[in-house]
């Protein structure tokens, strides 16, 4: 029966010679990996929020574009000018006054319409 | 000549002068923190490949799991203290080698149900695999090469709590309270897994060793 100390010591040595017994490409590949983990202290700190400034620029640009396009002032369907020549205008047809050729334009406007 | 003296000046104001040291002093302490990664992970490294080969039985996978092990050292525990480096290497490498035997648990249940396909007629030629590694007399190598396949074999086989305690005990030489941080678990479970795996191991090869 082997001393429980012998037989840990035996397991471990065979375990060290098996570990260093790594074929060529493993080696390497255990090198490689390690320049690529130590590579990272290299690269400059990245911080969290960073990776939010694009997505923030775009929504910030969106907002103002619709800010811009909702405030811009719609046009008027006639500028207040134009009612006042329309009331001045002596050719114009007086509505107000002929009350006995309204009913000659309502007819003249169905007949448009038909 | 004047050019100098006035840089030189400018270079000497307070303000400059502390910015410039700041950032000579992190450098130099980036340095050192490379350096001391780069010996740890050396030290580690091999030994690191054997655990997660017997915990995933394919080499390809081992490796994945050490390099995944080192970038997550680095990139989340580089600044902690040295001595803390090799319980929480380990500990990440535990929790990638299960993640992977889960994955490839998951993996395995849908391949069942697709055609099987030889990988190793695609395997090319690979002059470096090849390589002769540092190996000792041919008797004494048959002797050897019989040991660890049983070993090995032995280990394996353990269950994976038992299998863990045993390696980071004593093959990766973690004392009782680094294997139980490096497990997350109890040094009561510890002991009580290392015991286990010792018997079961002891019992199995006995008669060899």
């Amino acid at each position: 029966m082997t001393d429980p100390t012998d037989f840990e010591q035996r397991t471990r040595e065979i375990l060290d010679e098996s570990a260093g017994r790594l074929d060529g490409r493993t080696r390497s590949r255990l090198t490689q990996a390690r320049h690529a983990a130590l590579a990272q202290l290299e690269q400059p700190q990245r911080h969290w929020w960073r990776s939010f400034v694009p997505a923030g620029a775009a929504a910030a640009v969106a907002v103002l574009a619709v800010v811009i396009w909702s405030g811009s002032p719609e046009q008027p369907l006639a500028a207040p000018g134009d009612d006042m020549e329309l009331l001045a205008d002596a050719d114009a047809p007086d509505f107000v006054n002929d009350g006995e050729d309204l009913e000659f334009y309502e007819w003249a406007a169905g007949e448009v319409e038909t | 000549m004047t050019a100098f003296v006035t840089l030189a000046g400018v270079y000497n104001t307070p303000v400059l002068s502390s910015v410039l040291g700041g950032e000579r002093s992190r450098d130099q302490g980036l340095m050192t923190t490379s350096r001391a990664l780069d010996q740890f992970l050396s030290s580690v490294e091999k030994r690191a490949f054997k655990i997660a080969q017997l915990g995933l039985r394919h080499d390809d996978d081992a490796l994945d799991a050490v390099q995944d092990a080192m970038m997550k050292l680095v990139q989340s525990y580089s600044a902690r203290p040295v001595e803390e480096w090799r319980p929480l290497f380990y500990r990440i490498l535990a929790n990638r080698i299960r993640d992977m035997q889960r994955r490839r648990t998951v993996r395995g249940r849908i391949m069942a149900w697709l055609p099987v396909r030889d990988s190793e007629d695609d395997e090319e030629f690979d002059a470096i695999a090849q390589a002769p590694s540092p190996e000792p007399e041919p008797a004494k190598r048959l002797e050897l090469d019989e040991a660890i396949g049983v070993l090995e074999t032995a280990v394996a086989e353990l269950p994976p709590r038992q299998q863990q305690a045993f390696l980071l005990r004593n093959f990766e030489g973690l004392d009782v309270n680094e294997t139980a941080s490096a497990m997350g678990c109890s040094e009561g479970s510890v002991k009580t897994h290392y015991f286990r795996a010792l018997e079961s191991l002891r019992s199995r090869l006995g008669d060899v060793f």
